[in-house]
């Protein structure tokens, strides 16, 4: 039974129970979505059926998730511990821990590594495989969020740090940048054609900024204002939480806790289209790897304090080629 | 206790920056072996702690928590520096409570106050800002601190005008002022007295500096040692012995000095009071020896003769015809750290304050924001909870707070049940 909120949009059933942290649609199929949250699970879904699978705890919150492979999934959160688990005979293994929580893990396939931030102020590379842990990395402060461009990770950390490493070689940092925008870092994602990333703040902009250090290349590199609303001639700013690339176009949708989504052109400069108005904070967005769905979790993510809220949701929007193609003109 | 724990510190005094109240010794030690450990997670957790600590404090002393965390760092981090990120620290502990004026003559908030002046490029003008603001005005340590960057400076007339400032008004604790004016007038008076005996002898810069071209003074087998001139703050510290500006001591005042001519020498007559004075014209170069005028290039040959007596140019120096031995092994390291090409290091350097930017330049305009936000004049409004996440020394993220209020209900909720237990278990 689908709650339609749209012709083309439904909210999943038997939703995670307190805030939504992540979600991630499987590398393989737009059938599965993995979500993590506050009440200390990651449940995995089959959107389709829209039914929840499976779901498995954490001793704490789960702060993000990530499959390695289509069976096979990892999360940490603020137990500070690294998990896997295998989907197709429900079993957990811990396979290391940091020494403060863990805000991101991401799976980079060029290089066969998962990676994850931490506010230990490091990033430590796991060995999918055995698994065990395969490095750590000190980083200048907390880890806020990274992203895996190619062999090549992104991490945005407190104090607007960002760094490139190159994952092959990790002896030294490749590139130690400052962002070009004004306000803490929420969010960072690469571009799937790898030549960049976008980064996203707490105060309504987003930069579109590319990894080739050439002058010709920087020039490039650009930033604007989104998810604002004008009220009684006062313009509020809202942070911009969440984005995530159509892996076909290279175009993103960013959404900020106005409750907003936006599509967005990087390369003409234009906004694709805008979604309805949902009922909370946009905290996490997912484009599945085959461009045709989009997971979006409306979640109070208690930007202005411990207040009464809307009902955490996730909500699966089917998408076009006219919402995420860029206009040729 | 043990001895060893004493060549601890004793080794590495160097490396600690002095404290106006010292340092605690156990603290010390605490601090230096977490030193030796290399990554200090611990100093990060404790950090971390007081962090949070400033975010979720909901009793009536919010200034407690930042005395503390003040106070640690200084324990903590011994040589100061970027990574004790004091200064910031301060910047924001004085910023959160200009508005309070329930701690405007706490002790603590003005040591507060005090600190950040001492750690600022101007804090003179701190400290008229406190004064304007109503901050420490009945607190001894205000005047003290103030009058002694004026005499710090040479002004000795300022320096006890604000003595005479904090005289006006009843200050705490009540001894202590007339006290340090007292030790003030004595050095002024002791430093007037050795001015006098020095008469008419020619000012020395105001610099530490060694003397040079002096005879080195030998004393049995003892190695000679370059002599050393020590001034200002040095000297001050000197227990006891206050000496005037420039004056020698360590016993170097009998050697004998070869007079060199100081062009500097001229300008430093008056008391060192910075004044910027305009340049109309570039300096004059002074007389040089051995100095050539400039001729033209193309007019000017250099004679060149050879043993057959004709004029010849000189050869390019020939490409040598062999080639230079290089070791086997000198191999570039296989994974040197690459630099960013730097052409385009701008485009990616972090951005630099720039020159108008000064601490007190900041909390005034945070001040203005704030009036700004009050009487709704503010285009933009910030829909987050931006000043809980910018008040510490270091942000915060959502998440973060997020996490210390669930961290909280979780150790409250487990006290609540070891309370129930005990009950059970008493029953």
């Amino acid at each position: 039974m689908k709650e339609m909120t749209g012709s083309n949009e439904y909210k999943l059933n038997q939703g995670p129970e307190d805030g939504i942290s992540a979600a991630k649609f499987s590398p393989s199929t737009a059938q599965f979505l993995l979500v993590s949250s506050w009440d200390c699970t990651v449940r995995l879904y089959d959107v389709g059926g829209n039914t929840m699978r499976m779901k498995y705890q954490h001793t704490a919150p789960v702060l993000d998730c990530a499959f390695y492979d289509p069976t096979h999934c990892w999360s940490g959160g603020l137990d500070s511990q690294l998990k896997t688990h295998d989907l197709n005979t429900d079993q957990d293994t811990i396979v290391g821990a940091h020494d403060a929580p863990i805000r991101c893990v991401e799976y980079c396939p060029e290089v066969n590594v998962m990676v994850t931030g931490s506010w230990d102020k490091s990033v430590r590379l796991w060995d999918p495989r055995t698994p065990c842990n395969a490095g750590t990395f000190t980083q200048p402060d907390k880890v806020y969020t990274l992203s895996v461009a190619g062999d090549r990770l992104i991490v945005g950390t407190a104090g607007r740090r960002v760094l490139v490493w190159d994952l092959r070689n990790m002896g030294y940092v490749q590139q130690r940048r400052e962002s070009s925008l004004k306000y803490q870092t929420r969010c960072i994602r690469a571009f799937p054609n790898k030549q960049g990333y976008v980064l996203s703040s707490i105060e309504g902009r987003v930069a579109v900024e590319y990894l080739d250090p050439s002058q010709e290349v920087q020039k490039k590199k650009y930033a604007f204002k989104c998810h604002r609303l004008k009220e009684d001639g006062i313009e509020h700013v809202y942070p911009v939480n969440a984005i995530s690339f159509h892996s076909i176009h290279n175009t993103f949708a960013t959404g900020g806790s106005d409750g907003f989504v936006n599509i967005w052109d990087p390369f003409n400069k234009k906004r694709l289209c805008q979604f309805h108005r949902y009922p909370t904070s946009i905290a996490s967005l997912a484009f599945s790897n085959d461009g045709t769905m989009l997971a979006i979790a409306s979640s109070y993510m208690y930007e202005k304090g411990d207040i009464s809220h809307p009902e955490d949701a996730i909500f699966i929007r089917q998408v076009t080629d006219a919402e995420t193609k860029p206009k040729s003109t | 206790m043990a001895e060893g724990e004493d060549v601890d510190w004793e080794l590495s005094k160097e490396n600690i920056q002095p404290l106006r109240r010292g340092r605690a010794i156990s603290a010390l030690h605490q601090a230096l072996s977490q030193q030796q450990d290399g990554p200090t997670s611990a100093i990060n957790q404790q950090r971390q702690a007081f962090e949070s600590e400033l975010r979720m404090y909901d009793g009536d002393d919010p200034l407690h928590v930042w005395d503390c965390y003040v106070k640690w760092t200084e324990q903590t981090f011994l040589q100061g520096g970027r990574e004790s990120n004091l200064a910031t620290l301060l910047e924001r502990a004085v910023t959160r409570f200009t508005e309070e004026s329930m701690y405007h003559n706490d002790p603590r908030y003005v040591d507060l106050w005090i600190k950040f002046a001492e750690n600022c490029p101007e804090p003179l003008e701190v400290y008229r800002y406190m004064q304007a603001k109503g901050i420490g005005l009945t607190q001894a340590s205000f005047y003290i601190a103030w009058s002694e960057e004026y005499e710090n400076q040479g002004n000795y007339r300022k320096a006890d005008l604000v003595y005479q400032e904090g005289f006006k008004v009843h200050t705490e604790p009540s001894d202590k002022l007339s006290q340090f004016h007292k030790a003030f007038q004595a050095r002024v008076s002791r430093q007037a007295l050795l001015n006098m005996e020095k008469d008419s002898s020619d000012e020395e810069s105001k610099q530490p500096e060694r003397v040079s071209l002096a005879v080195l003074k030998h004393r049995g087998k003892k190695k000679a040692i370059a002599p050393v001139i020590r001034t200002g703050a040095a000297i001050k510290s000197v227990s006891g012995v206050l000496q005037s500006h420039g004056a020698p001591v360590l016993g170097n005042v009998s050697n004998s000095r070869l007079l060199v001519f100081d062009e500097n020498k001229a300008e430093i007559a008056g008391p060192s009071e910075p004044r910027l004075e305009s340049w109309a014209a570039p300096p004059t170069s002074r007389a040089k020896e051995n100095e050539q005028r400039t001729e033209k290039w193309s007019d000017v040959k250099m004679p060149q003769k050879t043993t057959f007596g004709h004029k010849i140019m000189a050869p390019p120096p020939a490409k040598p015809t062999f080639q230079p031995f290089v070791e086997e092994s000198d191999q570039p390291p296989t994974m040197t750290p690459c630099k960013i090409h730097p052409a385009v290091n701008t485009v990616l350097m972090a951005r630099k304050p720039s020159k108008g930017d000064t601490p007190l330049k900041r909390l005034q305009d945070h001040q203005q924001q704030h009036k700004d936000a009050e009487a709704g004049k503010l285009q933009e409004q910030s829909m987050y909870c931006k000043e809980l996440l910018l008040s510490g020394a270091t942000e915060f993220c959502f998440e973060e707070l997020r996490a210390e209020r669930y961290f909280k209900k979780m150790s409250q909720e487990a006290r609540g049940e070891d309370g129930q237990s005990s009950v059970s278990a008493v029953n």
